[in-house]
């Protein structure tokens, strides 16, 4: 996924050269991740540039830089770095064409999520402030696939995305297309099924996945929806499969507690409600700060966990 | 025109002390008001955390650890600023202080934790007056500048050291911080750990001017020194807290020195930094030139310094053995333990539905 | 001392492999703690590995330019004596997306919680919806599933019907609370007898042929129960017969006769009778018909039988008797059918065979069919041709 992302950033650089990557350590370096790395090298410190370590303004200068005519993708460094930033993004970023009708076509690329057995502040997921806040898209791809086409589709759009990168998915290969494209606001169903609906986003994905194998050996049928795009979120792909099955059950890392489950599980109650034989149910990360990494995998959503959630889906009566 | 302010000369004892180079003169070396005996200390202190240091990266490459930000090089700073405070003075540290926490008396064992994966912050900062690592670069500076200004409020002669690197100057944060302590007078000293880099932007790209002259915006002063000379250190913290315990206000101390070592064990500095950049920094290593000193000196002499060698390798193995038995803390605890001093319900119940949830529960 | 293998640790925060660049040890070489072992090259960086044990190097597990994946052994070392603390080796910490555990584990997944019953009506917004569109009143459906809650299989195969009014208990009197598959049977038989007017028939069949034809297949493996055959012969009889198969609609006074002959098989079980149908005996061989039925009955058993197999039967059969001195009954009609069969004991009864009185192999048949549709006279003919099929089975 990693060049998958750098490959959709070279592309990007190439056809506009408004394009412009800044951030911390994104230029000679070739960012912590590598996810940039090459691009200084071959399009030049004026297009590919480090800042100085400054998450709020390295924001706030794109705000400006966007309306000088720029299409901005800066990146924050880890998803527990983006807090200094919040003002910039809710204040500005996603108001600014409410408030002057002037458009920021800006693209903020973050990786997030967990599993990674870090330290403190470097597994978040912060998305559902995010998504909470509107004049912003929110986007994030499971896949080396979707990360390739979705970076497009976020570089392109005239208004703000802020795009998750999974980074415990960093290091997954798969062959990409860079043709295909994917559009903001369309979820994907990554595995048919029939028995109960498990929703997923980023890291996740890959997870509800492999319950849906696991559980097709016990001869039980998962459906597994890729959001892709938690704002604007694709109810009518949810929809229908809940329609089909009956049962849902939404996956993320970020606390079951008003995470971003709980918007997906409201909807599909209200608008489904005659479609349910058993209670939307969420699983996620507990209430509680990230923990140490030794405890990570008891934090995290797992196979067992899903499972166990669509087993109860299915007993439910 | 409203008149310019001016920072008085008699306002800044540091600046007698100190060539404009930032050396510390022969006249401030001997004010020092150290024995050969706490001479010989601050060369036992830094040799002890760079043994330390080194085994910490080894551990994290033999996988005891997961991370490991050395500060290989910047030994010096750490030595001579922790010996220059009381034990009673509060440090806010940044994440790469390990060293100056050891002197504090942290076991390095527990500090080890942190990367670990077993703590988020294993030592109890009251007991050590020592605030928690801080990972998210200067949000420890408005922390330092609200304790000393709790102090200053006490009326108590306590000085709070700030510590951080040439990035944090960067940050919102720490100019807010700055522009606090300025306002209230808060009697904290500002230390800068100018390593010149922030993982792989270097100085140049992290700023144009000059960070110890910043200071006099902010309506205080601030000194650029050699921070490879631990004696320059010592001086330079000791006249600063001095000062700050008299009532003066806030010092910027902006440290020169090199991060030897890479930003973490995760980086890799051949991208972005040369050989002979590195060598250049080489040839002025703390440790090295201090030990040469007190050589010349008459303070030290062979069989001391080996004794010191030996004494800091059973140490670094005294550190791997506790470290490598430590048992995992109990899950509940570990992740639920310390969220709130008045847990409600709700959160005693999900603690509850977890530990049931664990196998041997 | 056990050799030790140190496996390749996560050194860079989520990578999943390295590169091994070059060895700076050989096998059979002595090593300290810290001692450099190789040099290999991750996603971010080459870095150098020391060695975690002191002692002989026993292997070296991979070649330079080897890829090594993370958690996989690197190299394994004969300890030197243990003068070092032996904890766990390497722990990895840090250990990459796809990493073995560390220790503490959270419970295996488990079959959901058994859910409490409350005086609620309970029932998921989908059976709700499907209860108002069937006309069922929910207050009177006992739920079958956890915790009293109504399914969707509860609402299909509910009729209305009042609840039973609760009355106080007298001396000598012992009440039994009435629910679940017992109250629904009380329900469909009350309403079959009292909405259908139903008459039985009797015959007694030789079962010679047929026994001999179960032998035959058990000699080549394929031991079945008589019930297979029984169905076969339905379903032949009600091709010839189809108004055997069919439904008396109230609400036009039409009679439905119905295409698939889906045969529901009536079954004793721990919580009462049920039955599973056989959908589309008309286009199933013999054996087929056995494996269906025998899984049928078995799930019926252990109550694992999905709704789609508990309805849509359009003529059911019935066991009277399996062994014993009973011979034979009076079936009720599982409305809205038409006909049920119920097959007695095949067991050695005296048979007058050219005037002689024989021991043969026979049992009782006796079907109920629902007046309305059918006459005697074409029962008795469905029950002869019955009869006929089954006295005529070849192996």
């Amino acid at each position: 996924m990693a060049k998958a992302i750098n490959l959709s950033l070279r592309d990007a650089l190439t056809h506009d050269e408004n394009v412009l990557i800044f951030g911390e350590d994104v230029g000679a370096l070739g960012g912590v991740f590598r996810i940039t790395d090459g691009l200084q090298k071959e399009f030049g410190e004026e297009r590919v540039f480090d800042t100085p370590l400054a998450e709020s303004s390295i924001i706030g200068i794109a705000v400006g830089l966007a309306l000088r005519g720029f299409r901005p993708v800066p990146e924050i460094q880890f998803d527990g770095f983006i807090y200094p930033a919040f003002e910039q993004i809710v204040s500005h970023v996603a108001k600014y064409r409410n408030r002057s009708g002037v458009s920021m076509p800006i693209t903020i690329r973050v990786p997030f999520g967990g599993h990674i057995g870090a330290v403190e502040h470097h597994s978040e997921s912060p998305e559902a402030y995010f998504a909470h806040t509107a004049g912003l898209k929110v986007v994030s791809p499971s896949t080396p696939a979707d990360a390739y086409a979705l970076l497009q589709a976020a570089i392109d759009d005239p208004d703000p995305v802020i795009f998750f990168e999974p980074k415990a998915r960093y290091y997954l290969k798969e062959e990409i297309d860079t043709a295909a494209r994917v559009p903001i606001g369309k979820a994907r169903v990554a595995q048919e099924g029939s028995g109960v609906t498990v929703i997923a986003y980023g890291p996740t994905v890959s997870i509800a996945l492999q319950a849906a194998k696991t559980a097709a050996a016990e001869e039980i049928s998962l459906e597994v929806i890729d959001l892709r795009s938690l704002s604007p979120l694709d109810m009518d792909t949810v929809m229908a499969s809940v329609r089909k099955t009956h049962r849902a059950v939404v996956v993320h890392e970020a606390p079951v507690f008003c995470g971003f489950g709980a918007e997906v599980a409201a909807r599909i109650s209200h608008d489904g409600f005659d479609l349910l034989e058993a209670p939307v149910a969420r699983i996620g990360g507990l209430n509680v700060p990230y923990p140490p990494a030794r405890y990570e995998k008891l934090y995290l959503p797992d196979v067992d966990r899903i499972l166990q959630a669509a087993d109860a889906a299915l007993a439910y009566g | 025109m409203a008149d310019v302010v001016r920072v008085v000369a008699a306002d800044d004892p540091l600046r007698a002390l100190f060539s404009p180079a930032g050396e510390l003169t022969a006249e401030g070396r001997s004010r020092l008001g150290l024995d050969a005996a706490a001479l010989r200390e601050l060369y036992r202190n830094m040799v002890l955390i760079r043994r330390a240091d080194q085994e910490a990266l080894n551990l994290q490459r033999q996988g005891e650890l997961g991370l490991w930000g050395q500060f290989l090089g910047q030994e010096a700073i750490h030595v001579g600023a922790m010996t220059a405070l009381r034990t009673t003075d509060w440090v806010f540290p940044s994440y790469r202080e390990f060293g100056m926490a050891m002197i504090r008396g942290v076991d390095p064992a527990d500090m080890l934790t942190m990367f670990r994966g077993l703590s988020h912050g294993p030592w109890d900062p009251r007991k050590y007056h020592f605030a928690p690592l801080a990972i998210p670069v200067a949000t420890q500076v408005p922390h330092a500048v609200g304790f000393a200004l709790g102090c200053r409020l006490k009326h108590s002669d306590e000085v709070v050291l700030s510590t951080f690197g040439d990035g944090a100057t960067s940050e919102g944060d720490w100019h807010e911080a700055m522009n606090f302590a300025g306002v209230f007078k808060a009697p904290v000293v500002f230390l800068c750990q100018n390593n010149g880099w922030a993982i792989s932007v270097p100085l140049s790209k992290q700023t144009a001017g000059s960070i110890a002259d910043r200071a006099r915006g902010y309506g205080f002063p601030g000194i650029r020194i050699d921070g490879n000379d631990v004696l320059g250190v010592y001086a330079a913290v000791t006249a600063a807290a001095d000062r700050a315990r008299q009532g003066e206000g806030p010092y910027l101390i902006e440290a020169a020195t090199y991060r030897m070592g890479a930003h973490t064990s995760s980086d890799d500095p051949t991208r972005y930094r040369t050989e002979s950049e590195l060598e250049a920094w080489n040839v002025k290593d703390p440790i090295a030139r201090y030990r040469a000193w007190l050589e010349q000196q008459g303070i030290i002499d062979e069989g001391t310094v080996a004794a010191i060698t030996d004494a800091a390798e059973s140490a670094a193995q005294a550190m791997r053995a506790r470290l490598t038995a430590m048992p995992t803390p109990p899950p509940g605890e570990a992740i639920f333990g310390r969220v709130y001093s008045n847990p409600p319900e709700s959160f005693l119940r999900e603690r509850e539905e977890f530990e049931s949830s664990l196998e041997d529960s | 001392m056990a050799d030790q293998t140190f496996r390749l640790p996560d050194l860079g925060e989520g990578l999943t492999e390295a590169q091994l660049v070059a060895w700076r040890v050989e096998e059979g070489g002595r090593v300290d703690v810290n001692t450099p072992l190789c040099e290999v090259e991750t996603a971010k960086a080459v870095v150098v590995i020391p060695s975690p044990w002191a002692g002989t190097i026993h292997k070296l597990h991979a070649r330079p330019g080897e890829s090594v994946a993370v958690g996989e052994p690197l190299v394994t070392i004969t300890p030197a004596e243990a003068t070092q603390a032996e904890a766990t080796p390497g722990t990895l910490v840090g250990y990459g997306p796809g990493a073995p555990e560390s220790g503490i584990r959270r419970k295996a997944r488990s079959a959901p919680a058994a859910a409490e019953s409350s005086g609620d009506v309970r029932a998921a917004p989908f059976v709700r919806q499907l209860a108002k569109d069937m006309g069922v009143d929910l207050a009177h459906v006992t739920g079958s599933g956890p915790g009293g809650r109504i399914t969707r299989a509860d609402v299909e195969a509910a009729a209305s019907s009042p609840a039973a009014a609760a009355s106080t208990p007298t001396d000598g009197e012992r009440r039994i609370s009435v629910v679940g598959i017992r109250k629904a049977i009380a329900r469909q038989m009350l309403r079959s007898v009292s909405t259908i007017p139903q008459f039985t028939e009797f015959a007694v069949f030789d079962a010679t042929n047929l026994m001999a034809a179960r032998e035959e297949g058990k000699a080549s493996g394929r031991s079945m129960t008589p019930l297979p055959y029984f169905i076969a012969a339905v379903v032949k009889a009600v091709r010839a017969y189809p108004l055997m198969n069919s439904s008396w609609d109230e609400s036009r006074d039409e009679i439905i006769v119905k295409q698939p002959i889906n045969v529901g098989i009536a079954v004793n079980t721990s919580q009462g009778l049920l039955v599973p149908v056989l959908r589309g005996a008309d286009k199933l061989e013999l054996t087929a018909i056995a494996e269906k039925s025998a899984q049928l009955v078995e799930g019926a058993r252990a109550g694992t039988l999905p709704p789609n197999q508990m309805s849509g039967g359009t003529i059911t059969v019935t066991n009277v008797g399996a062994s014993g001195p009973v011979e034979t009954g009076t079936p009720i009609i599982n409305p809205p059918e038409c006909c049920v069969v119920a097959f007695g004991a095949i067991k050695p009864r005296p048979m007058v065979v050219q005037g002689q009185v024989v021991a043969r192999s026979g049992a009782w048949i006796s079907i109920s069919v629902d007046h309305r549709i059918v006459d005697g006279a074409l029962a008795t003919e469905f029950l002869t041709a019955l009869v006929s099929e089954l006295e005529s089975i070849s192996a």
